[in-house]
Formats: C-alpha cells, sequence, structure tokens
C-alpha cells in the first residue's frame, strides 16, 4: 500500500483502518443496492488485474452502468439526474460516439 | 456494470415456474429495449412477433412480469418509478401504477414478482422523501398491488439490500434475495432467514453476490453465482478463489450454496434448465454448464460480446442470452453451439434488462 495514495474519502478511510488494524469495518460493494451505498473502485481493469472479464466490447457496458446508478462518476446516471443522456443512443454499438460528458448545475 | 470481487464473491439470479402446460404452447421471449420498447420473440423462431410500445417508459424498460396464460404483462420502467400493466394480446397499456409521489420518491429496483393465482403484484421499494434540503430515507418495503386494477393493497417493512423477490410455486410465501435470503409469508411478514453473506464462514470467506436478473420463471428455482475464497487455502493458490452457484427451490423452499469450480472468469447471471434443475447455465463473456449436484462445470464456449442475461427454452434444449447489448441469441443446451439470433428493431440495447419467457398458446 505504501506506494498507493487514496484518491478519496473513502480510499482514505480505508488506508486509515488497516493501518489499525480495522479494516473490516470499511466495507466495500457486497450486494447492489443503487446509488447511495453502491462502493466499486473502478472499471478500467478487472479482478485479475487484466481485462478479459471486463464487459466486451466496452459499449456493451455503457447502460448496464447507467441505468441502475452503478458508475455514477463514470457515465452519466440515468435513473435518477440525467434520463435523458442516452436518448440519441439507443443503439449503443453505434451510436455511443453520441452520448456526451454531463456536468452538475450549479447550486448557487 | 462489471464485477470486482475482492476475496469475497458475486453473482446474479433467476427464478423459475415450470408450469404444466398444454403441449400446444409456445415459448415466447419476453425482451425490454431501450428505451420504451416491450418486445416479443416466438422463441422457436427466433423471429419477432410483437413490439409494443410504452409510454414515458425510459430511459429502461427494466423487469417484465408475465401472468400465466402469456396474456399481461407487469413492466418495471420510467427509472423504476412506474409499472405499465399492459396486454400482450392486443399490444396496449392497459394501466400503470405511479410509485413515487410529490414527497416520496420510490424506486422499484429490481425485485418484483406475480403471485401464483395473477391477483397480486409484490415489489421491493426503497423511497425517499424529499425534503427542502435534504433527501430522507425511508424504511424499504414490500408493496402489494392489486394485479387487476393496480391500486395498492399493503405493504410491509422488510430489510434493506434486498434484490429480487419471488412467490413460492404454492404462493404462500414470498423470496426476498439480499445478505441473506429472506422469507415472508404472503403479507410481507418475516417467518425466515438463512445466511447468504454469512454461509460457512469456517470454511469460506463471505460469498460476493449480484442478482439483478429475474429468470427464474421457467425452472422454479432461483439460480445465482457467487464468488468466494477458501479459507485454508494459500493466497497466491488460484484453486482457493471458488464460484459457487446459490440455488433457491420456489416449490421445495430448499436452498443450496454449491461450489461449481475455480474462480478464472465471471458470470453476471445463471438459470436452472425446467427440466433438470442440476442442470444450470452462466453467462457473461462466456457462456458455461453445470452438474449442480456433482458440483462441477460441463462445456464453456466463449461469447461475441458480453450478455447479463440467459434463460431456459421449456424443453430444456435451448438456452438464449441477451441483455447489455441489441441481440438475443439462441445456444444448443448440450453443445452450447449458437443456434440463432434476433436483433432488436433499431439496435435498441437491451441493457441490464431481465429477458424473460413466457407461454402461450396460439
Amino acid at each position: 500500500m505504501k506506494h498507493l495514495t487514496p484518491a478519496n474519502a473513502k480510499a482514505a478511510q480505508f488506508s486509515e483502518a488497516a493501518a489499525e488494524g480495522r479494516e473490516d469495518e470499511v466495507v466495500a460493494m457486497n450486494s447492489m443496492v443503487g446509488c447511495t451505498t453502491s462502493f466499486d473502485p473502478g472499471w478500467e481493469v478487472d479482478a485479475f488485474g487484466g481485462v478479459g472479464n471486463l464487459c466486451q466490447p466496452m459499449e456493451a457496458d455503457l447502460y448496464g452502468c447507467a441505468d441502475p446508478c452503478w458508475w455514477p462518476a463514470q457515465v452519466a446516471d440515468t435513473m435518477n439526474t440525467y434520463p435523458d443522456w442516452s436518448n440519441d443512443a439507443s443503439d449503443v454499438y453505434n451510436d455511443w460516439r453520441q452520448l456526451q460528458s454531463v456536468f452538475p448545475k450549479s447550486k448557487v | 456494470m462489471t464485477i470486482r470481487p475482492t476475496t469475497t464473491a458475486v453473482a446474479a439470479l433467476a427464478l423459475g415456474l415450470s408450469a404444466a402446460l398444454p403441449a400446444a404452447a409456445k415459448d415466447y421471449l419476453m425482451v425490454p429495449a431501450r428505451p420504451d420498447k416491450l418486445v416479443i420473440v416466438d422463441a422457436a423462431a427466433m423471429a419477432i412477433d410483437k413490439v409494443i410500445q410504452l409510454e414515458d417508459a425510459g430511459p429502461l424498460p427494466q423487469t417484465p412480469v408475465v401472468n400465466r396464460d402469456g396474456t399481461r404483462a407487469y413492466v418495471m420502467m420510467n427509472m423504476l418509478e412506474s409499472i405499465a400493466i399492459v396486454d400482450l394480446v392486443e399490444g396496449k397499456t392497459i394501466g400503470r401504477i405511479e410509485m413515487s409521489g410529490t414527497e416520496e420518491r420510490v424506486k422499484g429496483m429490481f425485485g418484483m414478482d406475480l403471485s401464483p393465482d395473477g391477483q397480486t403484484l409484490v415489489v421491493y421499494q426503497s423511497p425517499v422523501k424529499m425534503l427542502a434540503d435534504e433527501f430522507q430515507v425511508q424504511p424499504t418495503r414490500l408493496a402489494f398491488y392489486d394485479a387487476g386494477t393496480g391500486a395498492l393493497k399493503s405493504t410491509a417493512e422488510v430489510p434493506r439490500q434486498i434484490t429480487l423477490v419471488a412467490w413460492s410455486k404454492d404462493g404462500s410465501k414470498i423470496y426476498g434475495m439480499g445478505r441473506k435470503m429472506y422469507v415472508f409469508d404472503a403479507t410481507g411478514k418475516q417467518i425466515e432467514e438463512k445466511p447468504i453473506h454469512g454461509w460457512e464462514v469456517e470454511t469460506y470467506a463471505q460469498p460476493d453476490v449480484l442478482d439483478v436478473w429475474s429468470q427464474f420463471e421457467q425452472s422454479g428455482v432461483i439460480a445465482t453465482p457467487y464468488y468466494t475464497a477458501r479459507l485454508d487455502g494459500a493466497p497466491d493458490d488460484p484453486e482457493t478463489y471458488r464460484t459457487g452457484i446459490l440455488t433457491q427451490d420456489l416449490d421445495s423452499g430448499e436452498m443450496l450454496m454449491r461450489d461449481v469450480e475455480a474462480t478464472d472468469i465471471f458470470y453476471f447471471s445463471t438459470a436452472a434448465s425446467p427440466t433438470d434443475k442440476n442442470r444450470v447455465f452462466g453467462a457473461y463473456n462466456f457462456l458455461s454448464s453445470f452438474d449442480m449436484e456433482a458440483g462441477k462445470p460441463l462445456k464453456r464456449v466463449p461469447l461475441p460480446h458480453s450478455y447479463y442475461s440467459v434463460n431456459v427454452s421449456s424443453d430444456g434444449r435451448t438456452v438464449y442470452l441477451g441483455g447489455a447489448m441489441s441481440d438475443v441469441s439462441a445456444y444448443d443446451a448440450e453443445t452450447l453451439e449458437k443456434t440463432g439470433e434476433v436483433q432488436m428493431p433499431g439496435g435498441a440495447s437491451i441493457s441490464l434488462a431481465s429477458v424473460r419467457m413466457f407461454q402461450r398458446q396460439d
């Protein structure tokens, strides 16, 4: 772990807990439960350190990640905040380039 | 959606209803497609029979449930906040259940099933009060709707983190799958619970389960893959990491968790055969068949792309794969050779929807 720097609060919490031997108290994803409690640290590398167990091709997984708000940082959350994100791209294999980045509305 | 088990595990489900059907009844596939279509496929011909247009369904009509005679469907949709009641013969929406109100947002997520007598629709709901400056999470519940009128009959508070719900075949119980397998009576009162995350803790790490696909109607068995590790195994030994399949029989009530292979690939979901409950099929980037009694894999073939959902024909001879992209493909249940494919209209993605089966006398 000494070469890894926590990139967010959850990761920092895990690092601190590991140092104290309490890492079991910091819980990653165990069950699919929706936006607020699903924590899954990235989709770029699979559990074996490769890419063979990621969805193939990448396009296949875009809506499976968006529709249940599984990866709200990587793809737009179509379940709550951005339901129209994919209006122009029902055929994800051919139309995925129509999918654009989204930005939160200003709260001020 | 990507599966990333830690030292524990992952999976998905299937439940069944191997109803005794007249010989002439045909198998149909019920395939939701983005953003608002319900596609009925003649399973033997692998040809589209009907495309039903839904209203305000996007981004995805996700979980469909079909009644016993194949004439009516209930479809979770509209950001998981509405349920369409669809006449499958006329191809029209005849009713709609709105679960959310002005002060409370209610998501149905993945758990929905119709009672065997076709009278009551049960939905697992996650409500949130939308206050002025606060989203106040409310207790999760089972909601019971009159399947004819769509009227809410009752609710019962139940544990969080349940994904699938399924009625027992005799209609007396409801199974809710979460950190445990919860068993409720027909009113939602909990009467039993069986460990899933707490299963065989002396031998195995906490199993990792992902179970969002309702595909149990054919076999009458919820089948879901899980991923775990043997506590007595060496961390650098690939055999330490185990893939298993949980089966919950909706007829007998028996639940089993059985090791089937070392974890070298993942399955997003599994389904049992209606003609042999010991034969289970798993799909994702590979399609595999398993002998559950022996606890071993039978055959494995690579797939042209990822599929989330798997289902099995009434005669047990054909396995159907769907989800993620826009096709449903048929595979021979013995050889696992591809035998057919049907594309959704316009290449519309099936995404996370459950691909279900029903029978209707033509």
